[in-house]
């Protein structure tokens, strides 16, 4: 048993625990290039700096916008996709296929794709605004509205997989109920408000955990497609411990980015737990 | 048998000969391998120095072969793409082309060559005064200059006779000027919220009499009055109408436009701004003076340094050719081709009284006095670090989200916090 | 068929293709269209950009290469450790199982782009940067959690007689694994080999992080370089190109395989 379970159990502890375990520790250190990349204890500075520390807060604030956009459009496109996927037609799983392509490419190489897409002003849709007489888009140099087009790219890959996971819920509804309601005199609004929905919810928290989870960490596409963004306004958590390892060379608070950003997907996640269970305490409630 | 001997003799002879000629070949050449020297330098400068490179590798056949890597065009994505290497262990290039802010953090990483064995103080005596600043640690010399730039004031010799040397002067000219109508704007200047800002501030900063950041005692200047009156005097340039509020979006090409169209009196930009504001479609052609950022009478006059310098990295293979690579690249003809054809500002002292220079750029005299005031930014391997933060609370007191002083006791409380969580306090 | 659902299935295939038929498109344009790429311009069509990048130092095949050993090595080495872990985990009792697999689905869900930070020190001190093999150790750790849980319901799905019977005819644990149980699982393993493929061949932090030398690199890092260097003054018909030649493996790997993806995707959404 140990035999079977030994390596998978080491190479998990060693890569998931022991970095967070260790991250925690290095956040009490400071390990900079100052300090010759070695730890050396500071007694919280780390901390008191990220309290105070304007990027950490705005990145926060812009990766927890670009997550909760992100994923919510991206669950209303996969539910669309999977309702159409579900009905039987001819060429179904050539158009399923089709449809995975977005997904199973590497992030960064649609994300120079974007890059051209979005590009002012030889891009598509600053040829169609001119086309049309309206200004140039400049779509990846304004601090306000870049992070709408990198949530594009966002959506565009992983509505897929939403709509997947989607798709299997879907077809675990047996038919005999949308069969019955339709007998009752339900419309398909009804069918879908009634049957689809409910029998879909583990589905969707399934789909809605795992994408805001990685949404969360989103570092491919910004990197890439924004490198951080006009102004860092579409740099993201993950982004912003990169830069401070990698080009800061400040491992320390780095290593305290990190927890923190650690420490907020809890807080998101927890809320989004007892939210989840705030309003299914009602439907139950009307149920009974 | 002697007389088949005999026969064979030519025949041993051209062997004999022929094993001599292929050994001693052979030998000649592991004595004489060829080196390979490898820079990584900005597009830009890997396509200016292409024919210095040629040129190189004509005239060390066989000896060095110098290639130029060609890097990305954004700056600190090329220090990005040396440290990722660096970290691991491993040096692809041999040297580096270095912009002078990077060149303290390298150092505390140890990752630098010392170069005082190739370039000692009779090469350093040749170079104009401000471009030997920042290249040296702890007295040793970690980098060798190729370029040099420093912040400039243009000004409009059509519109006034002498430039003004306070910033208090400054303002009353524009005032008059804007009253008098002869100009929509009196001082355009890159407000943006990115390194260029830091650049600005540092010159006004020193020019109030105050100071940034000193690492030798880790002593912050931005919460002390003289830097707050310097960034109250900035805000006051806006808030009067004296800059336009589009200032704080304005990088070095959106102030350059500006004043190349003559909508501005004053302009801060580098020296490379000269040449494009005497092209042709220019509107201000011909009457543009440059001189150095006012300063408070009894304050320093200061011109931010800008340069980029060759440095060798540690683990390279073949210091010495690297060395004469280096030496090659910044030599005075090597720095006269390449203002020749890009307008690079030299930094060997005797080309600034070139004549052939200077009648292809009259202000050369003018930029090496400007030289004489240059200043680094603060040397710290945590520069990166403390100019965002800077910056951030720059940018904020320029749009009047919070005074001047809120934001700059912001900046100085942010750069301790900073320095401790780095463990750059003494 | 009915229109509006026709219509629904054209706005799906030009959202899903668009972007990638856009790239396809202007990949094949000369600089001088590139400009004005909807307008008419003689001189439109060119093979300029391709030779661009196919003739680059190190050529594009080479990232192809290293992507196809890291993602060959990390798929082997995942299954190798993953299907052992998977059948103990159905063969624990409840009590400690239940907790494993809840663990195993808070390991999936992570976002392990935060784990950089202290794989890259890992790779610092034992010397790991660089080294093409070494990287399928990370890869391989990260896959764990998905591959379990897709194997482990696999494995559940198998009536415990069959292998009673292995056991009866004398079969050691290893025997029967080996020529039993797994055989059995194949499509199971064949869908959570392919998504762990998919996985190393597009990951970037860790390969960014872990491989600087440029004839090392993996494809999305070495796109990523390409995006960087904004050579051109009007880049984009190599960037264009370098999409394509970068999408091509994966467009065939997915019409190829779908039918095993989205079965091992279902099935761990539903079993999960």
């Amino acid at each position: 048993m140990i035999l079977l379970l030994g390596p998978a159990g080491l190479l998990l502890l060693v890569v998931f625990a022991a970095p967070l375990l260790h991250y925690a520790w290095l956040s009490y250190h400071a390990d900079s290039v100052v300090t010759g990349l070695e730890p050396v204890l500071n007694h919280g500075a780390n901390w008191i700096r990220l309290l105070q520390d304007q990027r950490f807060w705005q990145d926060a604030t812009q990766t927890l916008r670009f997550a909760l956009v992100s994923v919510g459009v991206e669950l209303l496109l996969a539910l669309a996709i999977a309702l159409l996927l579900d009905q039987r037609w001819r060429g179904r799983g050539a158009v399923r296929a089709i449809a995975l392509i977005p997904w199973a490419l590497p992030t960064t190489v649609m994300a120079l794709g974007w890059r051209w897409i979005f590009n002012t002003p030889y891009g598509p849709l600053d040829q169609l605004a001119h086309a049309l007489g309206w200004p140039s888009l400049n779509l990846l140099a304004s601090p306000a509205i870049t992070w709408i087009a990198t949530v594009v790219g966002d959506v565009w890959k992983t509505t897929p997989f939403a709509a997947l996971i989607l798709l299997a819920g879907l077809q675990t509804i047996p038919g005999d109920l949308y069969e019955a309601l339709r007998l009752e005199g339900g419309s398909s609004w009804v069918c879908f408000r009634r049957i689809t929905l409910p029998l879909l919810r583990p589905y969707l928290a399934l789909a809605l955990l795992f994408r805001l989870a990685q949404a969360f960490g989103v570092f491919d596409l910004i990197q890439v497609m924004t490198g951080g963004g006009p102004a860092s306004s579409t740099e993201s958590l993950a982004l912003y411990a990169y830069l401070n390892a990698m080009r800061f060379l400040d491992f320390g608070y780095s290593a305290t980015v990190v927890s923190g950003s650690f420490l907020l997907l809890l807080g998101l996640c927890l809320g989004g737990w007892l939210l989840s269970l705030g309003l299914s305490r009602p439907q139950r409630q009307q149920e009974v | 048998m002697t007389s088949a001997l005999r026969r064979l003799q030519p025949w041993m002879v051209a062997a004999l000969t022929m094993a001599l000629l292929v050994a001693g070949s052979m030998v000649w050449v592991q004595a004489r391998p060829t080196e390979s020297v490898n820079i990584l330098m900005p597009a830009p400068f890997a396509d200016a120095t292409q024919p210095l490179v040629k040129r190189f590798n004509q005239e060390h056949r066989g000896r060095i072969r110098l290639t130029v890597t060609r890097g990305p065009l954004e700056t600190e994505a090329i220090s990005d793409l040396a440290i990722s290497s660096l970290l691991l262990g491993d040096t692809p290039f041999d040297a580096l082309l270095m912009d002078i802010t990077w060149v303290p953090k390298y150092v505390a990483a140890d990752w630098l060559q010392p170069l005082d064995p190739w370039f000692g103080p009779e090469a350093m005596a040749a170079l104009a005064e401000g471009v030997r600043a920042g290249n040296s640690i702890n007295d040793v010399l970690y980098r060798w200059p190729l370029v040099a730039s420093m912040g400039l004031l243009y000004w409009r010799t059509d519109l006034i006779d002498q430039p003004p040397r306070t910033p208090q002067e400054l303002v009353t000219i524009s005032r008059q000027l804007q009253a008098d109508g002869r100009v929509p704007w009196g001082y355009v200047w890159e407000g943006r919220q990115y390194e260029g800002l830091s650049c600005v501030v540092l010159e006004l900063v020193h020019g109030f009499g105050g100071f940034w950041f000193q690492p030798d005692q880790a002593a912050v200047g931005l919460n002390q009055p003289q830097a707050i009156a310097a960034v109250a005097w900035l805000r006051q340039l806006i808030s009067e109408g004296i800059s336009p509020e589009a200032v704080t979006n304005y990088a070095e090409p959106e102030a350059l436009q500006s004043f190349k169209a003559g909508d501005a009196a004053f302009m801060r930009n580098w020296p490379y701004a000269w040449a494009e504001l005497q092209q042709p479609g220019s509107a201000v052609r011909g009457r543009v003076g440059i001189t150095t950022m006012v300063a408070n009478s009894g304050d320093p006059s200061t011109a931010t340094l800008g340069s980029w310098g060759l440095s060798m990295l540690r683990g390279s293979a073949h210091p010495e050719a690297t060395a004469t690579a280096m030496r090659f690249l910044s030599s005075t003809e090597s720095q006269k081709a390449l203002f020749l054809s890009h307008g690079y500002t030299p930094t060997a002292a005797s080309l600034y009284r070139d004549p052939e220079l200077i009648a292809l750029n009259p202000i050369l005299p003018q930029l090496e006095e400007a030289l004489e005031h240059a200043l680094p930014r603060p040397e710290t391997p945590l520069y990166a670090q403390i100019s965002d933060v800077l910056q951030r609370d720059l940018s904020a007191s320029l749009t009047g989200q919070q005074s001047a002083a809120q934001g700059m006791e912001r900046a100085s409380a942010n750069t301790e916090a900073i320095l401790r969580s780095a463990g750059g306090t003494p | 068929m009915p229109h509006q659902r026709r219509l629904w299935i054209v706005l799906l295939l030009a959202w899903s293709l668009g972007p990638l038929l856009w790239q396809l498109y202007t990949s094949f344009c000369s600089d001088q269209a590139l400009v004005a790429p909807l307008a008419a311009t003689p001189e439109r069509w060119t093979l300029a950009h391709y030779r661009a990048v196919l003739n680059s130092q190190p050529p594009f095949w080479r990232y192809l290469l290293n992507s196809l050993f890291v993602g060959t090595s990390s798929t082997l080495l995942t299954l190798v450790i993953a299907l052992p872990a998977a059948y103990a985990l159905t063969r624990l009792k409840p009590w400690i199982a239940r907790p494993a697999r809840l663990l195993l689905l808070a390991a999936a869900l992570f976002p392990y782009v935060l784990l950089f930070l202290a794989l890259l020190e890992v790779a610092r001190s034992l010397h790991l940067g660089n080294n093409l093999l070494a990287l399928s150790i990370p890869y391989a750790a990260l896959s764990q959690p998905l591959a379990i849980l897709l194997l482990t319901a696999a494995f559940r799905d198998l009536p415990l007689d069959l292998e009673d019977a292995a056991r009866l005819e004398g079969m050691r644990l290893w025997q029967r694994l080996r020529w039993v149980l797994i055989p059995l699982i194949a499509p199971a393993t064949t869908s959570t080999a392919i998504l762990v493929f998919l996985f190393s061949w597009n990951e970037y932090p860790i390969a960014l992080t872990w491989i600087s030398d440029a004839s090392l690199l993996t494809l999305p890092v070495a796109m990523a370089r390409i995006a960087g260097s904004s050579i051109y003054s009007v880049p984009y018909g190599a960037y264009a190109a370098a999409t394509v030649l970068g999408s091509i493996p994966l467009v065939l790997l997915v019409l190829v395989f779908q039918k095993s993806i989205v079965s091992g995707l279902t099935s761990g959404a539903v079993k999960g």
